[in-house]
């Protein structure tokens, strides 16, 4: 029985370490955020010092985010979007989920971006779509490195491919659009057939495609250029490659959520994350593209724009609600169940 | 009972509606306001309802200080249960989540009906079992099957009407069963047909060649050519229905056979190898599912320690369903091993013993007098595998490689689509399959103890296996027990590894990023477990002690609600939840509670199942004792059972802890800002690639669950284990 009591005691006493002090702190702030968790991470812990702003972040995908807010739709758990591919913000905004408004940085944004965003969300950065070629394995299989998407559905690339899954990815999505823009809807469609054969893992993030590449685990990994060069870095051997047959590109995005129950933090945090030396951020974990503030310094490894054939991303359509969901609908419905 | 329990239960009530909040505080529906504020201030029309429960309130306070009579009892208990039906109505309706005011209305008048009918000699026991009868069945139907509700009436409604629409449309989709496609080398049926067809065939050749009568031959024939039909339909197919019962029946058979293999050795091996399968039975206890899974990415991808490192392979044929299942075989033997050696340890050994007077040898033994005994064993072992594996859901999105699987499909329907009626019907498809498995196995193998028995079987010492046996099977569980190591050790070394397969040099940095991020949500982790294990134990408990010892209406059906929590796909329960409570006075998405409920529900089945079994080694002759006594349940309980049953709550206690902290599948659903939990981020982390530190974290989660549960296993080593309780 004593042993029973002694036992008992140190339960409780566990219990009662374990008790978080409570932290004195003025306002809270809920974050959706998109990209790589390592830049939530880093936004959370300088905002929180910056500002004393207690700040909590959940990280989704782009299309998962904008499922969870359609879900939360009239009572939003998140304050602030915070990046992921534009395309899912502009459908949230023409939902009514987000709430568009010029910040006080707005002139000081690259004018292309503020252009092309037409009003429906704060841009963040930019960065190009195209593919994370593992040379090494390539050349192991004695395998050329793709030049064109047309290329990808090759069936010499079988099993050495990794794409995002469109339905909770933006990279995914991207992949999707920029195809049927540059073959149109239905042969876009059938390159879509002939490169999902050749894919060894459908990814739920945007992220890992780059990362399976630089591991070996496949060759070619469909991504954004942060995504790969990022790898890069890390001493994964892995290039970016642009394919010649025309590339997409994002507009990263900052959202404010409609109606969100902490909107003076959240207007508090879309100032912060447009300031040049905050925007810094974005690059040293694992965002390394083009910030959306013209003073912020580009990287040098960033691939450049002018180096790469960029197709007229049509936004305002890919971004339409009934658009974007039909085109997910066939891909899961036409070309995810194949088997391969 | 006497009078003034009711009268104190009256007054609470009455002082929660007149003082508590009846709805708390929230961002739509304005602030707090007490249940008599809002009857003052919407008068019928708005507070109609509320008004009803407190009048109902007053006056079953007025019956309960009325007395003790056999009429006014049953009478109290009718007004009571009425109030409690109308205050859950109110709740379910109110514009904002239930206060404590509500809470505490609600809970005064269940204890009054309970006391209610203790008087009116409905229950014997006196009040104290009532109400606990009635408060652990509200608990169950609440939390238990007011979800599976929600999640079927989500998959056949839509708005207020009923349609069969998201059922065809999801069934018909090929994303869940793919039959013939132009792509498929050739249509499944025609797979199923040459299945049945050469199951048929042999049977007729065996039927031929040892001569059987046509009737038994045409048995066999059949029942070859279902099987072979079945195979046939599940090679050919393609789809997430497909590869969830190809996965779990594959699962299975591997995971039976390896336990058994373990169980044999364990109880009759001559080697000394033997005492290291102890050990083996603790590890799933321990670990999340899917953290080997982690593991196996280092070993056996393409560029893997052990496929390119060692054997120089170059295939990434371990992504996909043959990683899951492998990953899935080392993280489920141990459960078959549990229950198996359980059963090898009880078998009869005069039995054996009398077949080796009739000079039998041990292989003849083997195959004749022990193995249809282990049958109904290795049926129960096989059934529970299946179960885990179709509920599976860490390993399939670690390892699966974008392949569709019917949890995670689930999972992707509302992560990816938030299309909640998709996802309930691959929800329900997924319940019906586990559903019908818990039955077969409850149906027929309700004899069939999993309980490991402590004690000597009757009769000599157990035969021992044939030397070769021995050795194989001894090679066999060396090999298993050396993947493990090679597997537990790559993710240990994997947290201090700058990048595996790329820079072996050694860092702490993963272990620094780990401490910032992820100790913060661990320790959170662990104080959530920690605080839901208690109402888990003592609600398993609870739910023992009433099934067993009281008889009541509804007993049958409280149990098998109670241990059906146990076969409900985590997945699904997940579904469930965020339909169920979402919104209304019931909404606890967002919160902390939501995900403590998750954790005491899916805890619940274990601390009933050790409540069970201690309770079993405690006389009733005792608590009669005690009544004959004049003691009332509560002191009987408080002053002669708890004290005998407290080792082994304790033990429960600790295993409802270590169960919640390994949780993934379903409170995947239930995390938000701020209420974010280890195993959740251990997967983000995986799957975007920060290996390292989910190397890192995932090594700390073990080591603390083995520093919690090592003490308890030898503390309570006496004491009958709770059983297999696999961590998902």
């Amino acid at each position: 029985m004593k042993r029973t009591l002694n036992m008992i005691g140190i339960l409780v006493l566990g219990l009662v370490a374990m008790w978080p002090l409570s932290v004195g702190a003025q306002g809270r702030l809920n974050i959706l955020c998109s990209p790589d968790p390592a830049w939530c991470e880093a936004v959370k812990q300088s905002f929180g010092k910056a500002t004393g702003i207690q700040t909590e972040f959940v990280r989704l995908s782009s299309g998962a985010a904008l499922a969870r807010l359609r879900a939360e739709k009239g009572a939003p758990t998140f304050d602030v979007w915070f990046a992921g591919s534009g395309d899912s913000h502009w459908v949230a905004q023409a939902d009514g989920l987000t709430e568009f408004f010029r910040p006080k940085a707005w002139g000081e944004l690259r004018p292309q971006l503020t252009k092309a965003v037409d009003g429906h969300y704060i841009p963040l950065y930019t960065g190009l779509h195209g593919l994370g070629v593992n040379e090494k394995l390539l050349k192991e299989k004695n395998l050329p490195v793709p030049e064109t998407w047309k290329d990808l559905g090759d069936p010499k690339y079988k099993g050495l491919v990794a794409m995002p899954n469109p339905n909770t990815s933006g990279t995914g999505y991207v992949l999707m659009t920029t195809i049927v823009q540059i073959y149109g809807d239905d042969p876009g469609f059938e390159l879509l057939k002939a490169i999902h054969k050749n894919v060894a893992q459908y990814t739920r993030s945007g992220g890992d495609p780059s990362l399976l590449a630089g591991r070996g685990e496949v060759a070619i990994g469909v991504s954004f250029a942060n995504d790969v060069v990022e790898r890069g870095r890390k001493g994964f051997p892995i290039r970016f490659v642009a394919p010649k047959d025309g590339i997409g590109y994002e507009i990263g995005a900052l959202s404010l959520v409609q109606g969100a129950a902490n909107r003076e933090s959240a207007l508090r945090l879309i100032d912060w994350a447009l300031e040049p030396e905050n925007q810094k951020l974005g690059p040293q974990n694992g965002e390394v593209s083009i910030q959306s503030h013209s003073r912020t310094p580009i990287d040098p490894d960033v691939p450049r724009f002018e180096d790469v054939k960029l197709i007229a991303y049509d936004f305002g359509k890919y971004g339409t609600p009934a658009v974007r969901d039909g085109l997910i609908k066939r891909w899961t419905e036409q070309v995810f169940p194949l088997p391969r | 009972m006497r009078a003034n329990t009711g009268a104190v239960w009256g007054a609470i009530g009455l002082l929660s509606f007149a003082l508590g909040s009846w709805t708390r505080a929230s961002g739509r529906a304005g602030p707090a306001v007490t249940g008599l504020a809002l009857v003052l201030r919407e008068g019928i029309p708005g507070g109609g309802l509320v008004l009803l429960v407190g009048l109902v309130l007053v006056v079953a306070t007025g019956f309960a200080l009325a007395g003790g009579g056999r009429p006014v009892g049953r009478v109290l208990a009718a007004v009571a249960g009425a109030g409690v039906l109308l205050a859950f109505v109110g709740v379910a309706r109110a514009a904002g989540p239930a206060g404590w005011g509500a809470l505490g209305t609600t809970a005064s008048l269940v204890n009054l009906t309970g006391i209610g009918l203790a008087r009116g000699r409905l229950v014997r026991g006196g009040g104290f079992v009532g109400g606990a009868i009635l408060w652990v069945a509200l608990l169950v139907v609440l939390f238990i099957v007011y979800p599976v509700v929600a999640i079927l009436h989500a998959s056949v409604a839509s708005g207020g009407a009923l349609t069969a629409g998201y059922l065809l449309r999801t069934l018909r989709s090929p994303v869940f069963l793919l039959l013939t496609h132009e792509t498929l080398p050739r249509p499944a049926p025609v797979v199923a047909l040459a299945g049945a067809g050469l199951g048929g065939l042999l049977a007729v050749a065996w039927g031929g060649v040892r001569r059987q009568p046509v009737r038994r031959t045409v048995r066999v024939a059949v029942t070859l050519a279902a099987i072979g039909a079945a195979a046939g339909l599940l090679v050919g197919a393609r789809g997430a229905l497909r590869n969830s019962l190809l996965l779990a029946v594959t699962v299975g058979l591997a995971t039976t056979g390896l336990g058994l293999a373990f169980a044999l050795l364990d109880a009759r091996s001559r080697l000394w190898t033997r005492r290291l399968l102890g050990p083996l039975s603790l590890v799933p206890i321990i670990t999340p599912a899917f953290v080997l899974g982690l593991a196996f990415i280092y070993m056996f991808g393409r560029r893997g320690s052990i496929t390119h490192g060692l054997l120089g392979l170059d295939t990434g044929v371990f992504f996909g369903p043959l990683g899951v299942g492998i990953a899935q075989v080392m993280a489920f033997t141990p459960i078959a091993f549990l229950v198996l050696s359980g059963v090898v340890r009880s078998l009869d050994v005069a039995l054996e013993e009398a077949a080796q007077t009739l000079r039998a040898t041990p292989w003849i033994l083997l195959r004749t007098v022990t193995g249809p005994l282990l049958v109904p064993g290795l049926a129960n072992a096989m059934l529970l595998v299946m179960i885990e594996s179709l509920a599976d859901f860490g390993n399939p999105i670690l390892l699966g490689g974008g392949t569709p699987f019917l949890a995670t499909e689930v999972f992707l329907a509302i992560e990816g689509r938030f299309d909640p009626h998709e996802a309930a019907v691959y929800g329900v498809v997924l319940l019906a399959l586990a559903l019908a498995l818990f039955l077969v196995q409850r149906r027929w193998l309700a004899g069939v103890s999993v309980v490991t028995v402590t004690g000597r079987p009757s009769g000599g010492r157990p035969v021992p296996l044939p030397r070769v046996a021995d050795w194989s099977l001894t090679g066999l569980f060396v090999a298993y027990a050396a993947l493990s190591a090679l597997l537990y050790g790559s993710l240990f070394l994997g947290g201090f590894v700058r990048v595996w397969g790329i820079d072996h040099r050694l860092t702490t940095m993963h272990y620094r990023d780990m401490a910032t991020a992820g100790l913060p949500v661990l320790l959170d982790t662990a104080r959530l477990a920690a605080i839901a294990a208690v109402p888990a134990a003592l609600l398993g408990f609870l739910i023992a002690y009433l099934t067993t010892r009281h008889r009541f209406l509804g007993r049958g059906a409280l149990e098998f609600c109670a241990l059906l929590s146990y076969a409900l796909p985590g997945t699904v329960m997940g579904v469930g939840y965020i339909l169920a409570f979402n919104q209304g006075g019931f909404k606890l998405t967002g919160t902390a509670a939501i995900l403590v409920a998750a954790f005491v529900f899916r805890g619940m089945p274990v601390g009933l199942r050790s409540g069970i079994a201690a309770l079993a080694q405690v006389d009733p002759a005792l608590e009669e004792a005690s009544a004959l006594l004049r003691a009332n349940v509560p002191a009987t309980l408080r002053r002669v059972v708890l004290p005998l049953v407290l080792p082994a709550l304790l033990t429960g206690f600790i295993y409802c802890f270590v169960r919640a902290v390994t949780a993934v599948s379903q409170v995947i659903f239930l995390v938000s800002p701020g209420h974010d939990l280890a195993t959740v981020l251990l997967l983000s982390w995986a799957e975007y690639g920060h290996l390292g530190r989910g190397a890192a974290l995932a090594s700390v989660l073990v080591v603390f669950l083995a520093a919690v549960v090592l003490p308890v296993e030898r503390f309570g080593r006496r004491e009958s284990r709770p059983g297999p309780s696999a961590a998902i």
